[in-house]
C-alpha cells in the first residue's frame, strides 16, 4: 500500500500526497498522487495507472471517504496519469474528470461517458471545490502538447505534473528535496528527453515565477519547497530540452 | 535495433477463448476461400457438360447444384462470422471485466469499504450476464456448424452422383470423371475444416 502524507492543512482544506509503495512492481514507474480536500469534498490529481489503483485507493481511504470525491484532475493523457479512471468512476459514476480539450476524446478510451469530461481550454480554467478556487495553469508541451498544472493560491501549492519530475534511485526516495544539487541530477535526463519545447519551457518559467509558491509538487520524485522552488525554476529555465542523445 | 517477435505462453481461460475464436475465424475464412473455388469449378463443369451434350445432361444439373452448394456455404459462413464477431465482443468485455474486478477486489482487500462490496456484487451480476450471452453465442455457433456440416454431407452426395454421371459421358467420360474427382476432393477439404472446428476447445471449454 502507498502512504499518505498531509503536506498542507487549514481546517477542512488539505493537500494529501499519496506516495511510495514498497510493493509496487519495478516495471511500473513510481508516481505521486495528490488529494485536495475542501469542505468535505475532494479532487484527486493524476490518480495514476490502473495497476496501482488498489494501492492508491486504499491509501486514500485511510484519509478520506472515497465516495466524497467530486472529481479528478488529469494533467495530461499518459497511462500513468489516468488509466485508472474507469475504476474511480466505478466508485463514483457522477465524478467529473478535468482534462485538456486536446485529450477529451482520447482519455475516454480509459473509461467514462460524455458527461464525465470537463474540457480545459488552452488558457486554463478555474475549478471550484466547495468554495475553494483552484486554477488549471497551462503547461503545454511540458511534456504533453495539452498539459496543465494545478495551482492553489490559498495553500500556495502548485501541482506541476511531469515538470519537476525525478526518477529517484533506491535509497534516495525522501518525499521532499533535501539537497537540490544532488536531487536535480535525477531530474536532468528526464527533462531533457521528455520536455519537447524550449520556447514553451521559457513561457512556463515566466508564468510560474509570478505565482506565490511554497511547494512545487511533481507527479514523480520529490516535492520542492521553500527556496528550492525558485531554484528549480531557474535551473529549468537554463536547461536545453527536446534533446535525444543519439 | 531489431526486436524479435516470439510466441508467448498460452493465456489462461478467457484469453485462451479469444485465441480459439481467432482460430475458428481463420478456419471460416478457409472454408469461404474453398467455396469460392467450388463456384469456379462448378462453372467450368457446366461448360464442359454443355460441350458433352445430351450425354452429360445429368452432370450439368449436378454442376448447377454445386454452384448452389457453394453459395449456400458462403451464406452459412457469413452467419457464422456474425456470431464469431459477437463472441469476440463478449470475450473482450469479459477480459476487461476480469482485470478491473481483480483490481477492485485487491483494493477491497487492502481497504475494506462497504461501497466496494456493493460495486463488486453489481459487477458479478453483469459478468454473469456476459457469461450467459457467451454461452448462448457458443450454442448458436455450434448449431450453425452442425448445419454447415449437413450441407457438406449433401455436397459429398453431389460429388458421388457426379462420379456416376461422369461414367455416362461417352467421349467426355474421362474429363468429367476428373472434374467429379476434384469435386469430391474439395468437399473432403471442407469436411476436414468443419471437423476441426467441431473439435475446437472453444465448445468443450478445455
Ligand atoms: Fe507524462
Ligand atoms: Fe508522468
Amino acid at each position: 500500500m502507498k502512504t499518505t502524507k498531509t503536506i498542507f492543512q487549514d481546517g477542512s482544506h488539505k493537500w494529501v500526497a499519496i506516495v511510495r509503495d514498497p510493493q509496487k512492481p519495478h516495471h511500473l514507474i513510481d508516481t505521486n498522487e495528490y488529494l485536495v480536500t475542501h469542505g468535505g469534498r475532494g479532487l484527486l490529481l493524476d490518480p495514476g495507472g490502473a495497476e496501482i489503483f488498489p494501492a492508491v485507493f486504499s491509501a486514500l481511504a485511510t484519509e478520506f471517504d472515497p465516495s466524497a470525491l467530486a472529481g479528478i484532475f488529469a494533467s495530461h493523457q499518459d497511462p500513468d496519469i489516468c488509466s485508472s479512471l474507469a475504476l474511480w468512476l466505478e466508485f463514483n459514476p457522477q465524478m467529473h474528470c478535468y482534462v485538456s480539450w486536446l485529450w477529451s476524446s482520447f482519455i475516454p478510451h480509459f473509461g467514462g461517458t460524455v458527461e464525465t469530461f470537463v474540457q480545459i481550454p488552452d488558457p486554463g480554467l478555474n475549478i471550484a471545490l466547495e468554495g475553494l478556487l483552484l486554477q488549471a495553469v497551462p503547461a503545454h508541451y511540458l511534456h504533453s502538447s495539452g498539459n496543465f498544472n494545478l495551482y492553489d493560491k490559498t495553500a500556495k501549492l502548485l501541482f506541476s505534473g511531469d515538470v519537476g519530475a525525478a526518477l529517484l534511485p533506491a535509497g534516495e526516495e525522501a518525499l521532499f528535496v533535501e539537497d537540490f544539487d544532488r536531487h536535480i541530477r535525477h531530474a536532468e535526463a528526464f527533462h531533457r528527453r521528455w520536455m519537447g519545447s524550449n520556447d514553451a519551457k521559457r513561457r512556463w518559467c515566466e508564468r510560474i515565477s509570478q505565482l506565490e509558491i511554497d511547494m512545487l509538487c511533481p507527479q514523480h520524485g520529490a516535492i520542492y519547497q521553500g527556496a528550492d522552488v525558485q531554484r528549480f525554476i531557474n535551473w529549468f529555465d537554463e536547461l536545453q530540452v527536446g534533446i535525444v542523445g543519439l | 535495433m531489431t526486436h524479435f517477435l516470439t510466441m508467448s505462453e498460452p493465456p489462461p481461460q478467457t484469453g485462451a477463448d479469444l485465441l480459439r475464436i481467432v482460430r475458428i475465424n481463420e478456419e471460416i475464412k478457409r472454408v469461404v476461400g474453398v467455396s469460392l473455388k467450388i463456384n469456379i469449378m462448378a462453372l467450368n463443369a457446366i461448360f464442359l457438360a454443355k460441350r458433352a451434350g445430351t450425354a452429360a445432361r445429368g452432370f450439368a444439373v449436378l454442376s448447377n447444384e454445386f454452384r448452389n452448394f457453394s453459395q449456400d456455404l458462403r451464406s452459412s459462413m457469413a452467419v457464422l462470422t456474425g456470431v464469431v464477431y459477437g463472441c469476440v465482443n463478449e470475450v473482450s468485455v469479459m477480459l476487461q471485466d476480469l482485470r478491473f474486478t481483480r483490481l477492485l477486489q485487491e483494493a477491497g482487500r487492502q481497504a475494506p469499504q462497504a461501497a466496494l462490496a456493493g460495486i463488486l456484487e453489481r459487477r458479478e451480476e453483469k459478468s454473469a450476464g456476459h457469461r450467459e450471452n457467451l454461452a448462448k453465442l457458443r450454442g448458436q455457433l455450434k448449431r450453425a456448424f452442425e448445419e454447415a456440416f449437413q450441407m457438406v454431407e449433401l455436397g459429398g452426395v453431389l460429388a458421388k452422383s457426379a462420379k456416376i454421371e461422369a461414367a455416362y459421358g461417352q467421349g467426355f467420360a474421362l474429363p468429367l470423371a476428373q472434374v467429379s474427382g476434384e469435386f469430391d476432393q474439395i468437399v473432403e477439404e471442407i469436411r476436414a475444416s468443419l471437423e476441426a472446428l467441431r473439435r475446437s476447445a472453444f465448445f468443450s471449454g478445455n
